[in-house]
């Protein structure tokens, strides 16, 4: 492994966030993306690796020598800054022989060997310009190529494309993805962006408030999240509230569901959890958890849509509003995969997370049924 | 407008002293009649002037010199301290020329070195000296207003990743990032110090008298040569600016 982090605590005095006891190994040539909520620790972790910010405890290894006692400027470590800091003194090729410079390279060697990694992330030709006059995206690829000129055995990417519009993070996350494939060095990219996490990562590792959650590929955390929290946190996804009432049942709002229940004992209460696209508009009338309702809202999205379909339900005026995708929209019912659908530990929801149940419709003397949906619509 | 009154306020005593300078009469008459440039020509003949104008360029340049040395550690520990006591700091700095008024330091500078054990009053390391404590509030300021826009712990952060000890990020990040402040720093210290009259009416000996305290005697003698002498007090200032900022290619 090439980073071995065990345990590490790094508490900020006063607010007692941080990072708060965190083990994770990232492999050569392997990419893990960290995301979370603002102010989970994402960022602080990363400081810790490059050293940065010392660890209070725990211990963290890098190539399999302990960095506990090694500075900053010493350790194997690249770093791409969210804010890029590129020096304004220097021209981009000098930005990017910096580290080269630092390690005694000589002059002609490390402006050559910062022209080649100039080249390979297309900016050879804005070497002699000053950084303060190139785009955004170009600023964030002489910082990209100036943290792997030296040849870190670990890259470490601090939100590197969030001051970038989605066309140009779009290109620039193949561009990252080609990087690190070439530089064979184990990185981890801290995102507040689930889609780029997801698109770029080998691995995905979910914080909350300084401590991992999950950390899993990107394909296993959207079907198989381990958590409520890692539910709300990649994806869209509809919760509520269940209990099991049988092999293969749960009761809900609607009613009762076809659901996988292999893990949980009868009358145990539990989260449903409802992917967007796990509902099939207008199903045949035959078609299991089949439910009848309304379209209320229609956002078109080019290749997909996403759409609210408000369901009936539990008692008479109310209804609950389902976050559904796919390419055409449900008229009058819905249908949700009972093979897509997964049952996640029962935790009071918070009310107003994303869209929940509607108004009633009737003045009724109960309250309506919650309904998360994780995610931004 | 407001801006176009201010001008006016400003510049209008330039303009009528630029007049009176070259004017060669000017008694009880809204405008000097006549035109001369004899008053440049006294001026250049006289060995006191000619004396403290020198005296004054190297009080500057040295006092420049000096402030630079002091303000950029002095701003960059303040900046790297910036909890509530670097920040407390920072303010008393600042007020220190308004609640040290330059008549005050310059009395203390008399009781101070005017014994035996400092018998420096009057000599010229000793101006130059206390210029340095009066402008360099100004200097410190400029250079710690810099560093924080500049956001330059993440810029040392980023150097350190990129293998650069302590020293390395001061020398090839921090310095080159603060020559603008440097810049501007340094020509607010030249032009305060060519034109600082009260501290150095107090402790400047006769032979090392700066510029505008050798002034004052112009204002007893005619007008356009008082008016000459002012003039050359301001070219000089304008003058000594402008050196730091060429020397430092700004």
């Amino acid at each position: 492994m090439s980073i071995v982090l065990e345990d590490v605590v790094h508490r900020y005095p006063g607010s007692g966030q941080g990072v708060l006891g965190l083990s994770l190994q990232v492999a050569r040539e392997e990419l893990v993306s960290v995301i979370g909520a603002s102010g989970c620790g994402k960022s602080t972790l990363l400081r810790l690796v490059a050293g940065l910010l010392p660890l209070q405890q725990g211990a963290l290894a890098i190539d399999g020598q302990a960095m506990d006692r090694v500075p900053a400027w010493k350790r194997p470590v690249g770093m791409v800054f969210q804010s890029y800091a590129l020096f304004r003194h220097l021209d981009v090729l000098d930005n990017v022989a910096y580290g080269l410079r630092m390690r005694q390279v000589d002059r002609a060697r490390s402006r050559s060997r910062a022209l080649a990694v100039l080249e390979s992330v297309g900016m050879a030709e804005h070497a002699a310009r000053r950084v303060d006059q190139l785009s955004g995206g170009q600023q964030q690829r002489v910082a990209l190529a100036r943290a792997l000129a030296f040849g870190p055995s670990v890259l470490l990417l601090d939100e590197p494309l969030a001051a970038l519009d989605a066309h140009l993070r779009a290109r620039l996350c193949d561009e990252i993805r080609d990087a690190h494939r070439r530089s064979g060095a184990a990185t981890l990219l801290v995102t507040h962006d689930q889609q780029e996490a997801m698109m770029l990562a080998d691995r995905v590792a979910v914080m909350d408030r300084g401590r991992l959650v999950q950390v899993d590929t990107p394909r296993r955390l959207y079907e198989r999240p381990a958590t409520l929290e890692v539910a709300r946190f990649v994806g869209h996804a509809n919760l509520l509230p269940a209990r099991v009432v049988g092999p293969g049942r749960v009761r809900c709002a609607f009613g009762d569901l076809l659901a996988p229940t292999q893990a949980h004992a009868p009358d145990t209460a539990v989260t449903l959890l409802v992917r967007p696209e796990a509902v099939q508009p207008d199903p045949p009338a035959d078609a299991p958890n089949r439910l009848g309702g309304r379209l209320t809202r229609e956002r078109f999205l080019g290749p997909t849509s996403r759409w609210d379909f408000a369901v009936p339900g539990p008692t008479p005026g109310h209804e609950t509003v389902l976050l559904c995708e796919g390419p055409r929209y449900a008229r009058h019912a819905i249908s949700l995969e009972p093979e897509r659908l997964l049952l996640l530990e029962a935790q009071p929801l918070p009310a107003g997370m994303g869209a929940t149940a509607s108004p009633p419709v009737a003045s009724s003397p109960s309250p309506p049924p919650t309904l998360d949906t994780g995610g931004s619509a | 407008m407001i801006v176009a009154l201010y001008l006016v306020y400003l510049l209008l005593p330039i303009a009528l002293l630029a007049l009176g300078s070259v004017g060669e009469v000017w008694t009880n008459t809204l405008l000097p009649t006549g035109v001369t440039l004899r008053w440049f020509g006294e001026l250049a003949a006289d060995a006191s002037f000619r004396r403290a104008f020198g005296t004054s360029l190297i009080v500057a340049l040295a006092t420049c010199v000096g402030t630079a040395l002091l303000a950029v550690p002095l701003a960059y520990a303040l900046h790297h301290r910036a909890g509530r006591a670097g920040a407390l700091a920072a303010r008393l700095l600042a007020a220190l020329p308004v609640a040290v008024p330059a008549l005050t330091l310059g009395f203390g500078y008399i009781l101070v070195f005017s014994s035996d054990a400092l018998p420096w009053l009057g000599s010229l390391p000793l101006l130059v000296a206390a210029h340095v404590v009066l402008t360099l509030p100004y200097m410190t300021q400029a250079v710690l207003a810099d560093l924080r826009h500049l956001g330059l712990r993440e810029l040392e952060a980023c150097a350190a990743t990129l293998g650069a000890g302590p020293w390395a990020q001061f020398a090839t990040v921090a310095l080159p990032s603060m020559r603008h402040s440097l810049v501007t720093g340094s020509v607010m210290v030249v032009a305060l110090s060519i034109g600082e009259f009260q501290l150095s009416n107090l402790i400047a000996s006769f032979s090392h008298r700066t510029y505008p305290v050798v002034l004052l005697q112009a204002f007893y003698g005619a007008t356009g040569y008082a008016c000459a002498a002012t003039v050359v007090l301001l070219v000089l200032a304008l003058l000594a600016a402008a050196v730091p900022a060429r020397g430092t290619g700004a």
